[in-house]
């Protein structure tokens, strides 16, 4: 299980007349990795790190990186179906899920569409309801320098680089803006939440380890809080000094995290929080 | 060639700390700036200034649809061309428009537009608009699906102006069992079709194909509008006719005084109110309200937006407004209107904190000293 070089290779794949791009790199029990609102879909450090331990599979959602198929989703529900297809096309069932923000929204529509599917399931910074007293921050911004020091506690830590682009110069700005064009089609209204998840959350029976950073201003861990309580099987994990950017910003106690929950070995000690 | 006065009816009292305070006139600019005694009195200013078209000798009148803002407080241009309808005899009321999207069900627009076209005894133009990218913020409408709303809405109007009722409409966004809108326009088959846009090809090909006319959106450099107009002119021809003069419209701030120097003097403190504090925020895009090609074109296009231009000779170069003595307007104007190949000047005669007297003078002045020149250099075959 100690792959030091993890190399990762791309396929595509048809799901339902969508062209869906899927990053799968690692050795191992396999890890299904719903990427955010961000679009993380090249092959990041922490999924390089995470392919050290599991099979990563990391499909851009429809309208994300260079998968296809907006135009079929309406709304997360249309998301969450579409899952439905991929996780049957490409026979999983009972597979554990990472899910980042509205990754990690996704996730949970698909569990309780289809509860069979997931095994067990890793929220960071999960988007999906509404915390009266805790609002969303306004994620549709224009400025990419507003935007980092949304989701970053420190704006000016090397990683920022790795996950956005800061200038219209930038080669990514067009991918960036695909992923604010999806993002807008299922969260722009109601906005990145969906009015009647709280009341289907008991029928997430799996469990569930709940990821969030102590300073995140986009989603505040209020939001956290209220998933740990309402959903049956889960406990929080809160970090500290850390934004929404949980896989970037803390990335080894994020993996840590994943790889114990799936109770597997670590390589490294936890470290104090 | 048609003249039109078109009047945005902007706040004209933003605070003295606006620059430092708020990052946008739009959307977010607390409405208790907004004072409604203060508010009607400028209502009926800017109704009086729009009324005084007619006897000035213009073609017409324009009033749009805004939200939210300082930049434009008619959120309802419908209840502006209904007085204008009931105080005016002769000119033509361009509403420009309705943003399509933000009514619901759009029969509405059918409805209204058709009830002006009626008070007004047939002087109705229809404008049929997406709505900027703030009105997606104001409004909470999903601005990925704002393009299809739009068309979906557009055929649906046509459709009740056209069809007769009741008909049964089971689009994708609108599900409307029974359709039969009274009352009905008065022109046949349907008052005509202005769309406005700032150069989206899909917009250009769209309007070409539909037979209706293109009317330029301002505060970009003279160079954006050749492109867009020529890119429409292509677009007629591939449709199998030549695009008529009257189809394209050119929208342009205009003042006039009796000599340059006076004229920039007067114009410059309001001009600067207007582009320095009331076009901030204006040009927010929303994700997925064009194409992610588009908006990294559009990006582009921005360099040369008004709001980032900051000298006199920049705004003269790039014709941003059109400021000066009669004589300066004229010999401009005809030169632009030649350049472009447009039949409609829609000229902004008041802008910004521009107040009533001059506003009046500037449009007298261009009324009597200016207009008929343009009538005669810019006359059919002469463009």
């Amino acid at each position: 299980m100690s792959i030091s070089t993890a190399s990762f290779e791309t396929l595509k794949l048809e799901v339902a007349g969508k062209e869906i791009h899927m990053n799968v790199g690692g050795a191992g029990a396999p890890l299904i990795y719903l990427h955010s609102a961000g679009g993380e879909t090249e092959w990041m450090p922490f999924h390089k790190s995470l392919s050290q331990h599991f099979r990563v599979h990391a499909p851009a959602h429809p309208g994300f990186g260079r998968s296809t198929g907006l135009e079929q989703i309406d709304d997360i529900h249309d998301m969450a179906w579409h899952y439905v297809d991929l996780f049957e096309q490409l026979g999983w069932q009972q597979v554990p899920v990472v899910g980042f923000s509205l990754g990690a929204w996704i996730a949970l529509e698909i569990a309780i569409l289809r509860p069979g599917l997931i095994s067990q399931l890793v929220l960071v910074a999960a988007a999906g309801i509404r915390v009266e007293g805790a609002p969303v921050a306004e994620l549709f911004l224009s400025d990419f320098k507003e935007a980092r020091d949304l989701v970053f506690f420190d704006p000016e830590s090397p990683v920022v680089k790795t996950a956005m682009p800061l200038t219209f110069d930038d080669s990514r700005v067009l991918m960036w803006m695909r992923a604010q064009e999806a993002t807008a089609r299922v969260g722009w209204t109601p906005y990145l939440h969906n009015p009647k998840l709280p009341q289907h959350l008991h029928r997430v029976q799996c469990p569930v380890e709940i990821i969030w950073g102590r300073n995140d201003k986009l989603i505040p861990v209020a939001h956290g809080e209220y998933y740990a309580q309402n959903l049956p099987n889960a406990s929080l994990t809160v970090l500290e000094q850390c934004g929404h950017m949980v896989p970037f910003e803390k990335q080894e106690e994020f993996v840590q995290a994943v790889v114990e929950f799936n109770g597997l070995e670590s390589g490294t000690r936890r470290t104090a929080k | 060639m048609q003249f039109f006065v078109f009047h945005l009816m902007p706040w004209d009292r933003l605070p003295d700390d606006f620059d430092e305070k708020y990052k946008s006139a739009w959307t977010w600019l607390p409405n208790s700036t907004f004072e409604p005694v203060h508010g009607g009195e400028l209502y009926n200013r800017y109704l009086d200034e729009l009324v005084l078209a007619e006897p000035l000798g213009f073609d017409g009148v324009c009033v749009n649809e805004h939200h939210q803002n300082a930049y434009g407080t008619m959120p309802s241009p419908n209840l502006m061309a209904s007085i204008l309808a009931r105080q005016t005899k002769r000119v033509k009321i361009a509403v420009v428009g309705n943003a399509l999207p933000l009514y619901n069900p759009p029969t509405r627009v059918a409805e209204e537009f058709a009830m002006i076209d009626c008070i007004s005894g047939g002087r109705l133009i229809a404008g049929l608009v997406v709505g900027g990218g703030p009105e997606y913020y104001s409004f909470t409408v999903n601005p990925t699906f704002a393009r299809e709303m739009y068309s979906e809405a557009l055929d649906l109007v046509l459709r009740c102006w056209t069809e007769p009722g009741p008909f049964e409409h089971y689009g994708k966004h609108w599900k409307l069992k029974y359709v039969n809108p009274w009352p009905r326009p008065i022109q046949t088959p349907h008052p005509p079709i202005w769309v406005p846009g700032a150069g989206s090809r899909e917009t250009i090909e769209m309007v070409a194909a539909r037979r209706f006319s293109y009317m330029g959106i301002p505060y970009f450099h003279i160079d954006f509008f050749q492109r867009n107009f020529d890119m429409f002119r292509d677009a007629c021809e591939k449709n199998g006719y030549t695009a008529d003069p009257l189809q394209l419209g050119w929208l342009c701030p205009i003042y006039v005084a009796d000599t340059d120097e006076q004229a920039w003097a007067e114009y410059e403190p309001h001009f600067n109110y207007f582009r320095k504090k009331l076009l901030k925020g204006l040009t927010v895009f929303p994700p997925g309200y064009t194409s992610a090609k588009s908006m990294i074109g559009i990006n582009q296009a921005l360099k040369q937006f008004l709001l980032n231009v900051e000298t006199r000779e920049e705004i003269e170069k790039g014709a941003y407004a059109i400021v000066g003595s009669p004589e300066t307007v004229r010999d401009r104007l005809t030169e632009y209107i030649k350049r472009l190949g447009v039949g409609n000047l829609l000229g902004l005669f008041q802008l910004g904190t521009l107040p009533a007297d001059l506003t009046q003078k500037n449009m007298t002045l261009f009324a009597e000293k200016v207009m008929p020149a343009l009538r005669q250099n810019c006359a059919p075959g002469r463009l």
